[in-house]
C-alpha cells in the first residue's frame, strides 16, 4: 500500500506526544508498506527512517536563524494545510492517514479531490485541550467534519470515542480504538532508584491536567501525615497559581518545583517517587501513565485519563474526588506491601502497551478500506 | 451400588465498610459494612439458602451443610427464616451439619490454640441454634493437611474433607473412603464432577451442555469407585446458576434417576457405615478447593496479603472480640491478583472490585482500631 501521512511534529523537530506516536508508529508501518510523512518545514533535519519525509515550507512563519517562528497558530495551520494539498502528489496513494484537527483539513480537501480514502486519528480533542472551559469554535468546526467525514477513524481510546460520537456525530462504527505503546528500554535501563516519600506531578501545569486536584491532595495528605513531599514536574500557565496555593496553605516547604524536566531526568523522577498521581480532567490517552508504571511507581488517576479503561494496576477516582486520592496516596506511602504489589504488577501490565501493536492494529484499519 | 454425598458450604462474612478521609481523620470507629452484609445475605437467601433447602428436602435428597459462625450471625440477625429451613431440613433427618471454624478463618496453619477455640465457638453456635452435635469437620475452603485432620482428630471428630487435586488424584481413586495418618476418615472431593454443577453447568459453550439429571446420574454410574464426593459452594444452586438454568430442575429430577441408576445421596456421617478404608492417605503439603492451584495462594499469594495477614495476628490484643472477624479468610481473599486472567472473576467475588481497595479499606480499618502503625511490619 502507498500510504501519505499529513503529519505535524516528527522529532528532531519538537517531541511532543504527537511527534514521538509518527514516529514509533510509522518506523514499523514503514517497513510494510510504502510511507510519506508531511510535516511542516521548520528549518530541521531528519535521520534516516524507514519511511519517506516530505518537508512542507509555510509561507506564514518567519525563520530566525534557520528554525521558524509561528506567530498566529491557527492560521500556521491553515497556511501549512494548503500547502499540503497543493504540493500533494496522489499518484498511486492508496489512502491518506492525518493526525489531530492540525492536518485534518488537508485530508479532507485531498479525499475530495483526488477520492484518496481518509483515516483520521483523534489524539485529543478541543475538549480536552481546554478542559471543556471555551473551547474554540473553529477548532471543533474541523474537528467535526473530520469525524463526519472519514472513512475510518482512530482513537487513543474509548474515553475519546464516546466524546467524538457524542459531540461530533461521528458514525461509531467507522472508530476503532487503538492504544499507543511505549517503548520500555529507557526505564528498564536507567539504574533503580532508591524509593523517597516523594508524590510526583509529571505534566503541563495547565487546567486540562489538573494540578490544582494535586495540590489539594498534597494539602490533605500532610494534614495527616507531615514526612512526604510533592513534586510539580513542568511548566504551564497555571504555576505560579501553585506555587501560590502551597504559599498560602503554608506547605511551600513539603513541595518542589523543578520546572521543565528532560526526557531522561524525567525517569529519575519517577523512580524516586512512591507515587505518581495524573489528576486530569481530560486526557484522552496519558502516555506518562505507562511511564510511570514501567519505571516500577503506582499510579492513581482520574476517571476522565483515558489508558486507566485498560489497566487494571492502577487506583483511579473522579478528577475532583482530591479525598479520595489522598486516602490511597497515604495507603501508599505507609504500606510497603501495597506499594511493592501493585510495582510489580503494574509494570508487567503496562509493557503489554507496545507499539508493535499498535502498529498492527493501525494496518488493520488501512485494510479494512 | 454407587453412594454420592453431596456437601455445601454455606458462608457470609463480615464485610469491612469502604473507609474514606473523613474515617482516617478519626471521626469513626464504625467499621463493619453493614448495609451492604444484610443486602448480600437476604438476596441470597432468597435466591438460593431458602428454595435450595427447601427442594433438597422436598426431593429427598441428602446433603451436608457446613454453616459458619459468621452465617450463623448473619442470618439470625438478617433473616431468620433461613436458620427455620435449615432446621427443619436437619430434623428430617436428611442434612448433617458439619463442624468449622466460627470465622472461617486461617487460624488452622498458624495456630493450633486458636484454632480449636474457633472450632468449639461454632460447635457451640450449632448446639445452641440447632440442639446439634457434629461429628464431622471441614475446614475454611477445604484447606488441609496431615496436622489439620489431626487437631480434627483430637477434638473428637470422625470425618474430615479435603480436595482431590491432581496430585492426590494421580496416586489414588479418589471415589473411595481414605484415612489420614491420625485416623480420621478422610472424603476427597471429586472436583471434575463437582465442577459440572457448580461451574459448567449453565455453560452453552461447553461441549456437555445441557446437563440433565439423566446425563449426570450415567456419569456417576460410569466412575470407577463407590463413594463420589461432589462439594461445592451451596450458592451453587440459585444464585451462581440462576433458577432460569434449570438448576432447581436438575435438582428435581436427580433423585428419579439416581434411583434409576442404583445411586444413594448419603451424608458424610453415614460413609463409615457403608464403606471400608481403602488407604491411609498422607498429605503433607497444605491443600485447598481455591483457585487453580488448589493451596494456599489465594490467600497468600502477594505481598498486600501476607503483610494484612502478619499485621492482624499482631493485632490480637488492640481488636479484643472483633479479632476473629478480621480473621475471616475473605478478608484477604479480597487482596488476591491470582493470574492476570483471573482478574475479572476476582472482581466479580470481590465487593470492592479491586484487591488494591481491599488492602487499603482492610488496613485503613486497622488502623482505625488499633492505630496508625500498629502491627505493622515496617520495611521501610
Amino acid at each position: 500500500m502507498k500510504i501519505s501521512v499529513i503529519g505535524w511534529e516528527l522529532p528532531p523537530a519538537f517531541s511532543g506526544g504527537l511527534g514521538i506516536h509518527t514516529v514509533n508508529l510509522f518506523s514499523i508501518i514503514g517497513h510494510f508498506h510504502n510511507v510519506t510523512i508531511y510535516v511542516p518545514d521548520l528549518g530541521y533535519d531528519f535521520p534516516e527512517y524507514p519511511f519517506n519525509v516530505r518537508k512542507i515550507r509555510l509561507k506564514r512563519a518567519k525563520f530566525i536563524s534557520g528554525y521558524a517562528v509561528i506567530d498566529d497558530f491557527y492560521d500556521a495551520v491553515m497556511d501549512y494545510n494548503d500547502r499540503v494539498v497543493e504540493s500533494f502528489d496522489p499518484d498511486g496513494v492508496d489512502l491518506v492517514h492525518c493526525h489531530d484537527w492540525i492536518t485534518f483539513p488537508a485530508g479532507l480537501r485531498i479525499k475530495e479531490k483526488y477520492g484518496i480514502p481518509l483515516v483520521v486519528t483523534f489524539h485529543s480533542t478541543e475538549f480536552d485541550r481546554s478542559a471543556f472551559f471555551n473551547p474554540q469554535e473553529r477548532i471543533m468546526a474541523v474537528e467535526r467534519e473530520g469525524a463526519q467525514n472519514a472513512d475510518r477513524i482512530i482513537c487513543v481510546s474509548n474515553l475519546t470515542k464516546r466524546m467524538i460520537v457524542d459531540h461530533y456525530g461521528a458514525d461509531d462504527r467507522r472508530i476503532r480504538t487503538i492504544y499507543n505503546g511505549v517503548d520500555p528500554t529507557p526505564y528498564i535501563s536507567y539504574p533503580e532508584q532508591k524509593r523517597e516519600r516523594n508524590v510526583l506531578y509529571f505534566g503541563r501545569v495547565t487546567s486540562q491536567k489538573g494540578p490544582k486536584f494535586f495540590m489539594e491532595v498534597a494539602m490533605k495528605v500532610l494534614e495527616l501525615d507531615g514526612n512526604v513531599r510533592f513534586t510539580v514536574a513542568g511548566t504551564g500557565e497555571l504555576l505560579p497559581e501553585m506555587k501560590r496555593f502551597a504559599l498560602e496553605n503554608g506547605f511551600l516547604n513539603h513541595m518542589d518545583f523543578p520546572g521543565f524536566v528532560s526526557f531522561r531526568r524525567a525517569i529519575g523522577y519517577y523512580k524516586r517517587s512512591s507515587v505518581f498521581i495524573i489528576p486530569a480532567i481530560s486526557e484522552p490517552f496519558g502516555m506518562t501513565v505507562l511511564e510511570a508504571m514501567i519505571s516500577g511507581t503506582p499510579v492513581i488517576l482520574s476517571k476522565t485519563t483515558g489508558v486507566g479503561e485498560a489497566l487494571n494496576h492502577v487506583l483511579s477516582a473522579d478528577f475532583w474526588d482530591t479525598d479520595r486520592m489522598a486516602l490511597y496516596t497515604i495507603s501508599i506511602l505507609n504500606h510497603s506491601g501495597l506499594l511493592k504489589t501493585m510495582s510489580e504488577f503494574g509494570r508487567i501490565e503496562a509493557m503489554r502497551f507496545t507499539w508493535r501493536k499498535a502498529a498492527i492494529s493501525t494496518m488493520g484499519v488501512y485494510e479494512s478500506l | 451400588m454407587k453412594d454420592v454425598m453431596f456437601y455445601f458450604e454455606l458462608h457470609q462474612p463480615f464485610r469491612l465498610r469502604p473507609i474514606n478521609l473523613t474515617d482516617l481523620r478519626g471521626e469513626t470507629r464504625d467499621i463493619f459494612w453493614d448495609e451492604k452484609n444484610e443486602e448480600i445475605f437476604k438476596r441470597i437467601a432468597v435466591n438460593n439458602y431458602i428454595p435450595a433447602t427447601q427442594h433438597l428436602m422436598e426431593y429427598g435428597i441428602r446433603s451436608s451443610f457446613s454453616l459458619s459462625g459468621t452465617f450463623m450471625e448473619q442470618a439470625s440477625r438478617y433473616c431468620p427464616r433461613v436458620i427455620d429451613v435449615i432446621e427443619d431440613y436437619v430434623k428430617s433427618g436428611l442434612c448433617e451439619l458439619m463442624a468449622e471454624t466460627y470465622y472461617h478463618s486461617l487460624a488452622s496453619i498458624w495456630n493450633d490454640e486458636e484454632f480449636t477455640r474457633q472450632v468449639s465457638m461454632q460447635t457451640r453456635s450449632l448446639k445452641n441454634v440447632f440442639n446439634y452435635d457434629p461429628v464431622s469437620f471441614r475446614n475454611t475452603e477445604l484447606i488441609y493437611n496431615d496436622h489439620i485432620a489431626e487437631m480434627a482428630k483430637k477434638m473428637g471428630f470422625r470425618n474430615i474433607l479435603a480436595e482431590g487435586t491432581d496430585e492426590i488424584s494421580s496416586r489414588y481413586n479418589v471415589n473411595h473412603r481414605y484415612a489420614a495418618p491420625s485416623g480420621i476418615n478422610l472424603y476427597l472431593r471429586n472436583y471434575p464432577l463437582s465442577d459440572d454443577i457448580s461451574f459448567r453447568f449453565s455453560n452453552r459453550s461447553w461441549k456437555d451442555y445441557p446437563l440433565t439429571a439423566d446425563k449426570f446420574a450415567r456419569w456417576i454410574s460410569l466412575a470407577d469407585g463407590d463413594l463420589i464426593n461432589l462439594f461445592m459452594d451451596y450458592e451453587t444452586f440459585g444464585e451462581h446458576q440462576r433458577p432460569e438454568t434449570g438448576i432447581f430442575e436438575f435438582l428435581k429430577y436427580l433423585p428419579r434417576y439416581f434411583q434409576e441408576y442404583g445411586i444413594d445421596t448419603i451424608l458424610v456421617r453415614e460413609a463409615e457405615l457403608r464403606h471400608r478404608t481403602r488407604d491411609f492417605i498422607s498429605i503433607e503439603k497444605t491443600t485447598s478447593w481455591a483457585d487453580k492451584n488448589r493451596d494456599l495462594s489465594a490467600w497468600m499469594g502477594n505481598l498486600m496479603q501476607v503483610s494484612t495477614f502478619d499485621r492482624i495476628r499482631e493485632c490480637k490484643d488492640k481488636l479484643g472480640d472483633l479479632w476473629g472477624y478480621f480473621q475471616t479468610s475473605d478478608v484477604i481473599y479480597y487482596m488476591s491478583i491470582g493470574d492476570e486472567q483471573d482478574f475479572t472473576v476476582h472482581e466479580y467475588f470481590n465487593p470492592y472490585r479491586s484487591p488494591y481497595l481491599a488492602f487499603i479499606y482492610t488496613n485503613a480499618a486497622l488502623d482505625i482500631l488499633c492505630g496508625k502503625n500498629y502491627g505493622k511490619n515496617v520495611m521501610q
